[in-house]
C-alpha cells in the first residue's frame, strides 16, 4: 500500500468513527467518495440503473448500521467492496435475469455525451466482460479497474487466494483470446488457450 | 495450472508480473526485469500493450448515469424512517412468530391447568404410598384372616363376597389379609363369627388399632 492509499485508508477510518457516532456528514462524505468506485464495480454485475442504485444505498445502509463493529482487519475500501459485493449478488437473485440488461434509455443519454474514443474502447472491453462470468468480471473489476491486491479481493470475495487467482487467470485468458488485438490483430495464440 | 502460450519460463514470469505492475504495485525489481523482457520479447509485448488497454478500459469512469446526491438523499430519507423500510421485514416477522410462541405456550398452559383440575375433582381424596414408606395403620374394624393354604380362589372370592368385606392389605409373611367392611350396616362381631365358621378360614381375628 502507497503512501496515498494510507492517507485515504485513514481518513476512511475517521469518517467511519464519526459515522458509529451517529454523524450523517461522515456517510456523505464516504458515500460521495466511494459512489463512483461503487457505481462502476457494480455495472460489471448488472446494467440496471436503479438496481444499481439500490445496491450502493444497501451497501451504506450496511455500513451505516455496522460502522462501529469495523476492527480494522482490512482497509475500509476492501469492507466496503466487500459489503457492496454481497449486496450486489442479493439483487442479483432478487432481480433475476432483468437485473443484466441494461436500460436502452438510459445507455443512449448517457452515450450521447461519451467521447468517440471512450465509447470505442468500452464497446471492445464489452465485448470481453460479456464471455466472462460474474465472478470472473468481478476479479478483473477488483484487479484492474480498482486496483486491489489478490488478498484484498479474497477478503471481499471471501474465497481463497487460490480461488481468486484461478478466476483472474482464466478470466485473463479469456479476454486476451475474445478481445481484438491492437491496431486490428487478430486474437493471439488462440488455439494454446485452455 | 499453466501459462496458456507455449512460451519459456520468462514468458510465464511476464504473464503473472503484468498485472501488478500496471497497477504499481508490484515492487521495483520486478517491473525493471518485465520492462527488460519485453524489450525483446515481441509476444509479450503485444500481451502487455493489450493488458494497458484493458486497464485503461476498466478504469473508465461508468457508463451508467447515476446521481449521487440523488442517491444520497434517498438513503438519508430511509435511515430516517428505518422501520417502514428494512427494519419492518425482520420485525413484523419477529412479532408474528413471538405472538405465536405466546398463544402456544398459552394453549399449553391452559390445557395442563384443564387436565390437572380434573384429576383433581376426580379424585380428591386418592392417596398414595411408595414402597418405602411405612406401612399405613390397620383401619378401624379390620380383621386379620389367614386363609388355609388349600382354599381357591373362587372361594375366598365368593366369602368376601358374602360377608361385604373388601381386602385392604396383605399377605404379610405369615399369610394373613387385612379385611374391611366394604359396606354400612355390617356388624364387626357378626362378621368376625361367620369367618370363624368358614370352611377354609384358619385364622380370623379384629386387628388392634391400640397398642
Amino acid at each position: 500500500m502507497n503512501d496515498a492509499n494510507i492517507d485515504a485508508d485513514a481518513n476512511d477510518r475517521m469518517l467511519l468513527q464519526r459515522m458509529a457516532a451517529g454523524d450523517r456528514a461522515a456517510l456523505a462524505v464516504l458515500y460521495r467518495s466511494y459512489h463512483g468506485r461503487l457505481c462502476r464495480f457494480l455495472s460489471r454485475l448488472t446494467r440496471r440503473a436503479d438496481v444499481i442504485e439500490e445496491t450502493i444505498n444497501d451497501c451504506f445502509w450496511v455500513a451505516w448500521q455496522k460502522a462501529d463493529g469495523f476492527h480494522g482487519d482490512s482497509r475500509v475500501s476492501t469492507w466496503l467492496m466487500g459489503i457492496a459485493y454481497r449486496c450486489g449478488l442479493k439483487a442479483l437473485r432478487q432481480h433475476g435475469d432483468e437485473a443484466v440488461e441494461s436500460d436502452p434509455l438510459s445507455e443512449e443519454r448517457f452515450s450521447a455525451h461519451d467521447p468517440d474514443e471512450d465509447r470505442e474502447l468500452r464497446d471492445w472491453l464489452g465485448k470481453g466482460l460479456d464471455r466472462l462470468s460474474v465472478d470472473q468480471r468481478v476479479v478483473i473489476e477488483l484487479v484492474y479497474g480498482v486496483g486491489h491486491s489478490l488478498d484484498d479481493v479474497a477478503v471481499i470475495m471471501q474465497c481463497p487466494v487460490g480461488t481468486v487467482k484461478a478466476r483472474l487467470f482464466h478470466a485473463r485468458v479469456k479476454l486476451r483470446n475474445v478481445l481484438p488485438g491492437l491496431a486490428g490483430n487478430s486474437p493471439l495464440n488462440k488455439e494454446n488457450a485452455p | 495450472m499453466t501459462f496458456p502460450l507455449d512460451a519459456g519460463r520468462d514468458c510465464a514470469r511476464a504473464w503473472e508480473a503484468m498485472p501488478w505492475v500496471l497497477q504499481g504495485s508490484a515492487p521495483p525489481e520486478q517491473s525493471a526485469w518485465l520492462t527488460d523482457h519485453l524489450a525483446h520479447c515481441a509476444s509479450c509485448r503485444a500481451e502487455f500493450a493489450q493488458q494497458t488497454r484493458l486497464r485503461h478500459a476498466m478504469s473508465l469512469p461508468t457508463d451508467i448515469p447515476l446521481d449521487a446526491n440523488a442517491g444520497l438523499k434517498r438513503l438519508l430519507g430511509r435511515l430516517d424512517a428505518p422501520d417502514i423500510q428494512d427494519a419492518p421485514l425482520h420485525a413484523r416477522s419477529g412479532t408474528w412468530f413471538t405472538r405465536a410462541l405466546v398463544a402456544a405456550v398459552l394453549v399449553q398452559a391452559i390445557g395442563i391447568g384443564t387436565l390437572g383440575m380434573r384429576l383433581w375433582s376426580e379424585n380428591p381424596s386418592a392417596s398414595y404410598r411408595t414402597l418405602s414408606q411405612a406401612a399405613l395403620p390397620a383401619p378401624v374394624g379390620a380383621i386379620h384372616v389367614v386363609p388355609d393354604a388349600s382354599m381357591k380362589l373362587a372361594d375366598w372370592n365368593a366369602l368376601l363376597r358374602t360377608l361385604r368385606l373388601q381386602v385392604v392389605g396383605g399377605p404379610n409373611d405369615v399369610g394373613a389379609y387385612t379385611v374391611v367392611s366394604a359396606g354400612p350396616g355390617t356388624d364387626e362381631p357378626s362378621t368376625l363369627q361367620q369367618l370363624r365358621a368358614s370352611h377354609g378360614i384358619r385364622l380370623a381375628e379384629p386387628v388392634s388399632t391400640r397398642p
